[in-house]
């Protein structure tokens, strides 16, 4: 046809002209678009994955940070009742010791008035035989003449004690 | 130095009876340059830290997929045209923009009594054009077979329920020759003519005049190849569309 021959159409040409375009399309699709579009696809992925490991690991810092804070709240209170509990045991144990350190002060206080007592009742009796015998010899002095020891004896005991 | 306009490629020479013309080596050698540069790409892909052409690649191809899914609506289906279409546009674009490396007209070769030049636009070869273009109008009509059907497709055509149907029906027709005509010669057109215009203007005044005319056809060398690929695009868009008539059709069957 002569518009063919007008625009330069030659079959020949043509059939080239097609199978190098196809082989462009083809070396683009599998070489560039392909190989491209897969890496696009696979950083979106990463970046995807890697923004939401960030958001767990965020909450996770969170609840850490929570969970020590729990615990250590739970410590302190546990001291604090450690603290209060050895309080009031030394509180009682001193109570207690002070009981016994009373008790023990006024048995020994008791004991000790019991055997000033007692000293005082003994001296008191020991004087008192010694003055009968005393007044005994005084009166025997006095009398001039010796009495009869064991009726005699009976008899200034009864006075002085009489006395007292 | 006579002016020196031809319609068709020159032929350059001859490898046994199949001719070489100037605009179909110039089509083979960029095809050889873009091939060795998804070599390069693909060979210097990195998965984390992409390069500097790595970014320029991935910028081009995720905002023209990105334009082609917000075409055809669907990204299933704009996975499947997409190389195609980007193919086109950059074998358009990278072959317009060749034409602007200086010097290319002064290489020239004696055949015998004329003078032919050795570099010529290989989009002002209307061979290459028209393939390209074949390609988009036949793969058009294949969807729209495997869209609606054998039956479906031709009834679109041949249309007897009323004589307005079936006129318009013819008008399809002759809509679709029409795609094979209006497809090719805007790329083709434009190009040609920018050729021509920036030849006569080089002839008639050297120097500063045939600026604008450069700039002019800068521009026409970006837009025609975005159109060219958009329109593929499209055609294939409207061809895979089931139109609402039909979709009621097909649920009272």
């Amino acid at each position: 046809m002569e518009l063919f021959d007008a625009l330069g159409l030659n079959g020949k040409i043509l059939l080239a002209q097609l199978i190098n375009f196809a082989v462009l399309v083809w070396v683009i699709w599998k070489f560039a678009y392909g190989p491209i579009v897969k890496t696009l696809n696979d950083r979106q992925k990463k970046i995807e994955k890697g923004i939401r490991n960030a958001a767990e690991a965020k909450d996770k810092l969170a609840e850490m940070e929570k969970r020590e804070k729990q615990v250590l709240d739970k410590a302190r209170q546990e001291a604090q009742e450690i603290i209060k509990k050895a309080e009031s045991v030394a509180e009682e144990s001193k109570q207690e010791i002070v009981q016994v350190a009373h008790e023990e002060a006024s048995k020994i206080l008791a004991e000790a008035k019991k055997k000033i007592e007692q000293e005082g009742q003994q001296m008191m009796s020991e004087i008192k035989k010694d003055l009968a015998e005393l007044v005994l010899a005084a009166t025997e002095k006095v009398v001039g003449e010796k009495m009869d020891l064991a009726e005699d004896k009976k008899m200034v005991e009864k006075i002085v004690s009489e006395i007292k | 130095m006579g002016l020196n306009i031809s319609l068709s490629p020159e032929v350059l020479f001859q490898i046994g009876n199949f001719p070489i013309t100037n605009s179909f080596l110039g089509g083979l050698v960029l095809s050889l340059v873009i091939v060795l540069g998804v070599w390069w790409l693909n060979r210097n892909l990195k998965k984390d830290v992409p390069g500097k052409f790595q970014n320029v690649a991935e910028i081009l191809i995720s905002g023209a997929f990105d334009f082609v899914v917000s075409i055809i609506g669907s990204e299933k289906k704009a996975r499947r045209i997409f190389p195609l279409a980007f193919t086109m546009f950059i074998f358009i674009l990278i072959s317009n923009l060749a034409t602007y490396i200086p010097g290319q007209a002064a290489v020239t070769l004696h055949r015998g009594e004329e003078t032919v030049s050795v570099f010529r636009a290989v989009m002002a070869d209307y061979g290459m054009v028209f393939v390209m273009t074949m390609v988009t109008v036949i793969l058009v009509q294949i969807i729209a077979i495997a869209v609606h059907g054998p039956f479906g497709y031709l009834g679109k055509f041949f249309n007897f329920k009323s004589p307005l149907s079936f006129f318009l029906g013819l008008m399809d027709i002759v809509g679709e020759l029409a795609k094979i005509v209006s497809l090719s010669f805007r790329l083709f057109g434009n190009i040609f003519a920018g050729e021509v215009l920036g030849a006569v203007m080089l002839f008639l005044a050297p120097f500063f005049m045939p600026l604008p005319f450069l700039f002019l056809g800068l521009l026409s060398a970006v837009v025609q190849a975005f159109v060219f690929a958009v329109l593929t695009v499209v055609f294939v868009k409207l061809a895979a569309e089931i139109e609402e008539e039909e979709t009621l059709e097909q649920a009272s069957i």
